[in-house]
């Protein structure tokens, strides 16, 4: 993990007059990103909102979204990488051949104008999506894309977010850090937190057969995940927490209804720029809460003979 | 109930310096008399109020991301293997929530600081600091770039800037207030920087850093808040900064104020090659001016990750070291800077930072205005201040220490000429009786009748280091935590808040600002006070 | 049957997490969504308070919850390297006590980022 170069979606409404949205589609997964956050709020400093602000799109196809921008540049499919180093070599200055460029399905003209968009802007924001970070050389797109948003600070101010999706997964990431250092991955087994992705990522565990167990809650992999690793749940004792009866839990030796998360579970989420927000769940469940249940299963476990690392 | 018999007990507020005493605790209190109960023989050991952190960076937002930036550093140091009575987890520059809190217990501190809230993630800070254990925590909101504050200022309103500030400390569940580069947070939105005191800052005509500082030093004493103004600077870091640092001072005149993390602002030179220690003119007007208390924010040679509200001084060390960089700002309130930074020996730089961290401890003459601190983990992580305690008491040792310098480095710096050490009573004053005064935590930092039962009983050593990092037993609101190295009981800590006085209208004022430029809604925004875990409101 | 109407409630669909959403409920359902988009009503609407399910499933068959969180702790107790896996739609604090738990049981916690 590099350094990130980011701020709050606040910093966005009141500032922005450049955003860009990379490999990502929210007019339709992130419905309300334009209107309450970014691009047609007025803000303290773009008092005009959408007419202030000028936004970009990059991706693979033309999505809805493509009608919200004022520029939309359609990059061939695994060619990110290329497109932002090419981006970083031209707000440095260096010279960048036309036919490298070409392969990207875009032409210099197009980047170098970009660049030039980018450099100039007030506040410019590079919000990137699953299209970037969740496709082949993942992490090398999402690092030269942060890497980008920290050098354009040269000429002006700049920031990267990532677009994060469902629900708390943003909290997942905050938690684990405090309490493991580690934002995702954590392997306990020696009693202190290890971290490892591609060795302690689930896919990895559960493909290679490593786990004899496992506990599922706040999502339903059943329905997500490759299907080998979803054999493999199957074949270990599995154990499900979810509001409703999934995928999941139909391959599961347990499964326990629980509250639904901000409907009738209380508690605290955080957005996608880690910004915590309280819930204030409108009905009252007859299910317990998943957190409720988490630490019954903990006081369960407790009861028997401790066991400490080492002594398995 | 307990009995501390036969310890040499310092206990500065109360005029004890080293006396064979009784300690007598009953209900996590110091008491006169206790009937029964454990009795701990301290006989040749030596017995501290517990240790008070005035100024830490160890939960929130800011921290948890330094986190995820230094995986490298997670495995460098040694980890925490989960115990009976304790939780695993990971040292080093950012130790994980409840680590910070058995380490610093381990070593016999008991209450901590948090310096930097963004009220807008400070329901963040407090679940961090609520899975932080043994130690009682406090907090400071940032408000020195909080642009519904700096537009008051610019109208003139300093009537409702009150009431605004006072709404916002509660908001955060807060107990003091903490001022970061003031104005200079807000410029660096724009990728600018607030540097002379006296010009506007960008966006405004009339607010200026010098105005800013004066204006929350005053609502801070107006609200009566037990602890004074805590002020970082501007210009931190940055050559010939203690001109800023002398003017600072100067504005704060008749007023309390906290000086934080002294060490990054007392430098002479015009840039990185001539850069020189000024501690001495920065102490020689300190010393003067009782108004102020300070921190040290030492520096050690070593690994440790940079953070601060600071954007503009981060961007600078991050194009100087060429490493990671992170960078969060917060909407209408700050923002943060975190790099990955490694204290050279051998470095001009940071030789010289070293030696003025030590020099303001040695140089300003009254311990109870200058407190143990790096600024963790900016100058070290907490845990090491055991050796810069080896550091002021021994001078042989400082000398060892000088000599790994590079030749070069000697003539900037004072630290050769120095001769003072610190006694152990002064030890305590610097560690606990002084930062708890400070902070107006009149039941901290002492072992009077009725103060709290924190006590750190420490084996008398020849070897200062190894005495300090080792306590023998570690005592925390009356209970044993730490006995021969190990976690007994890992108890729950106090939060301290204040909730200063405010006309309940204003809310009335900052709902519609607060609909224009924030993105949450503005009843979500203040925390609940039931996130604490055993919230103590203060009164003010 | 009185509507209770809930203000600033939080969806927690997206990552967007929208904390200004007016919900009316009627006790089992919500029956309505203020400023929720589509996916936030449908997310809102689709689910209520109802015992729609067990309390809980041992191998498919209904079973008490006192009896599932023994299974599970069974389970998880005797596993060398147990998995503790999602995250995403569950709060902080749950969070929390699964991290918890993923310690005792000396097991891997894991959420969707990595996928
Ligand atoms: S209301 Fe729509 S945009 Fe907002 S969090 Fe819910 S799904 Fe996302
Ligand atoms: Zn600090």
């Amino acid at each position: 993990m590099g350094g990130k170069v980011t701020c709050t979606l606040g910093e966005v409404k009141n500032r922005a007059d450049l955003i860009v949205y990379w490999g990502g589609n929210p007019a339709e997964c992130h419905p309300r990103h334009f209107t309450k956050y970014t691009l047609t709020q007025k803000g303290k400093f773009v008092p005009k909102g959408r007419k202030d602000r000028t936004m970009i799109l990059v991706d693979i196809r033309e999505t809805p979204s493509a009608k919200a921008a004022d520029i939309f540049l359609q990059v061939r499919p695994s060619k990110d990488f290329e497109v932002l180093t090419t981006l970083r070599a031209l707000i440095k200055g260096q010279r960048v051949s036309a036919e490298t460029v070409a392969e990207t399905g875009l032409t210099l003209e197009q980047l170098q104008d970009f660049a030039e968009r980018m450099k100039k802007a007030r506040f410019g924001v590079l919000f990137f999506g699953m299209g970037l970070s969740m496709t082949r050389g993942k992490h090398m797109n999402s690092a030269a894309l942060l890497s980008l948003a920290a050098e354009l600070n040269a000429f002006t101010k700049f920031v990267a977010m990532p677009m994060r999706g469902h629900g708390n997964v943003t909290g997942g990431d905050v938690v684990m850090r405090w309490t493991t250092g580690y934002p995702f991955g954590v392997n306990l087994s020696r009693g202190y937190p290890r971290f490892n992705p591609g060795e302690f990522s689930t896919v990895d565990l559960l493909l290679r057969g490593d786990n004899d167990a496992a506990l599922i809650l706040g999502a339903d992999p059943g329905a997500t995940m490759p299907q080998p690793a979803i054999d493999h749940l199957a074949r270990i004792p599995t154990i499900v927490l979810d509001p409703k009866v999934t995928h999941t839990s139909r391959l599961a030796r347990v499964h326990i209804t629980t509250a639904a998360t901000g409907i009738s579970a209380p508690g605290t989420v955080y957005r996608m720029d880690e910004i915590p927000l309280p819930l204030r769940p409108a009905l009252k469940s007859p299910y317990p809460t998943d957190e409720d249940v988490v630490r019954r299963i903990y006081k369960a476990v407790a009861k028997k003979p401790a066991w400490f690392p080492g002594t398995k | 109930m307990l009995r501390i018999t036969g310890g040499k007990v310092y206990d500065p507020a109360n005029n004890i310096n080293g006396q064979i005493k009784d300690i007598c605790i009953s209900d996590g209190r110091i008491v006169s008399e206790v009937e029964g109960g454990r009795t701990i023989d301290a006989t040749g050991m030596i017995v501290f109020p517990g240790g008070v952190d005035v100024h830490t960076h160890v939960a929130g937002a800011a921290l948890n991301f330094a986190r995820a930036m230094i995986p490298e550093d997670h495995r460098r140091n040694a980890p925490y293997v989960r115990g009976e009575r304790h939780r695993g987890g990971i040292g080093g520059a950012t130790p994980t929530t409840y680590v910070t809190g058995y380490l610093y217990a381990g070593m016999g501190w008991t209450t901590v600081n948090e310096a930097a809230v963004p009220i807008l993630s400070a329901r963040h800070t407090h679940e961090e600091l609520r899975d932080t254990p043994i130690v009682d925590k406090s907090c400071c909101v940032l408000l020195a770039n909080n642009e519904i504050l700096l537009d008051l200022l610019e109208a003139g309103e300093t009537e409702r800037a009150r009431h605004v500030a006072a709404w916002q400390i509660w908001a955060a569940k807060a107990y003091g207030v903490k001022a970061v580069n003031p104005g200079g947070v807000a410029a660096w939105k724009w990728g600018k920087d607030a540097k002379g005191l006296y010009e506007p800052v960008p966006g405004y005509n009339k607010v200026t850093p010098a105005k800013i500082i004066a204006a929350l030093a005053s609502i801070v004493d107006d609200l009566g808040l037990p602890h004074p103004l805590h002020l970082h600077c501007n210009n931190l870091g940055a050559p010939g900064n203690y001109n800023t640092t002398l003017e600072t001072m100067k504005v704060l005149e008749g007023k309390r104020a906290h000086l934080a993390h002294l060490q990054y602002h007392a430098y002479g030179g015009d840039d990185w090659f001539t850069m020189r220690s000024k501690s001495a003119e920065v102490a020689d007007y300190f010393n003067a001016h009782p108004n102020l208390t300070t921190d040290a924010g030492a520096v050690l040679f070593g690994n440790t990750v940079t953070i601060t509200a600071d954007g503009p001084w981060q961007h600078l060390l991050y194009k100087l070291t060429g490493r990671k960089w992170g960078n969060l700002d917060v909407e209408n309130e700050t923002g943060c800077g975190i790099v990955p930074y490694v204290y050279k020996e051998k470095n001009l730089v940071n030789a010289v930072q070293w030696a003025v961290g030590l020099e303001l401890l040695l140089l300003i003459n009254d311990p109870w205005r200058v407190f143990l601190t790096t600024d963790h983990p900016n100058g070290a992580a907490f845990w090491r201040y055991p050796e810069i305690i080896q550091l002021l008491m021994d001078v042989n040792f400082r000398r060892e220490q000088l000599k790994k310098l590079a030749p070069k480095a000697l003539k900037r710096i004072l630290l050769p000429e120095l001769d003072r050490q610190y006694t152990l009573s002064e030890i305590a004053v610097i560690t606990s009786a002084g930062p708890a005064r400070a902070l107006g935590l009149a039941h901290k930092g002492h072992l009077g009748i009725g103060a709290d039962a924190d006590v750190a009983i420490f084996n008398d050593s020849k070897d200062i280091a190894r005495m300090f990092a080792y306590p023998r037993y570690v005592i925390k609101g009356g209970e044993v935590v730490i006995e021969e190295g190990e976690i007994r009981k890992a108890v729950e800590g106090r939060g301290y808040v204040v909730r200063p006085v405010y006309d309940e209208k204003i809310e009335d004022y900052i709902r519609p600002l607060f609909q224009q430029y924030y993105t949450m809604s503005f009843d979500n925004y203040p925390v609940e006070l039931e996130r604490l875990e055993n919230p103590d409101i203060r009164s003010c | 049957m009185e509507l209770s109407i809930t203000k600033n409630a939080t969806c927690t669909f997206c990552g967007c997490v929208c904390d200004d959403i007016e919900l009316h409920a009627d006790g089992e359902r919500i029956v309505e969504t203020k400023r929720a988009c589509i996916l936030g009503e449908a997310w809102f609407k689709n689910h209520t308070a109802e015992r729609l399910y067990p309390d809980a499933l041992i191998d498919g068959q209904p079973a008490t919850l006192d009896d599932a969180v023994e299974a599970a702790a069974e389970y998880l107790y005797n596993a060398h390297l147990p998995l503790v896996y999602g995250l995403s739609n569950v709060t902080c604090e749950a969070q929390r006590e699964a991290v918890a738990l993923a310690e005792l049981i000396g097991g891997v916690v894991d959420s969707h980022t990595s996928l």
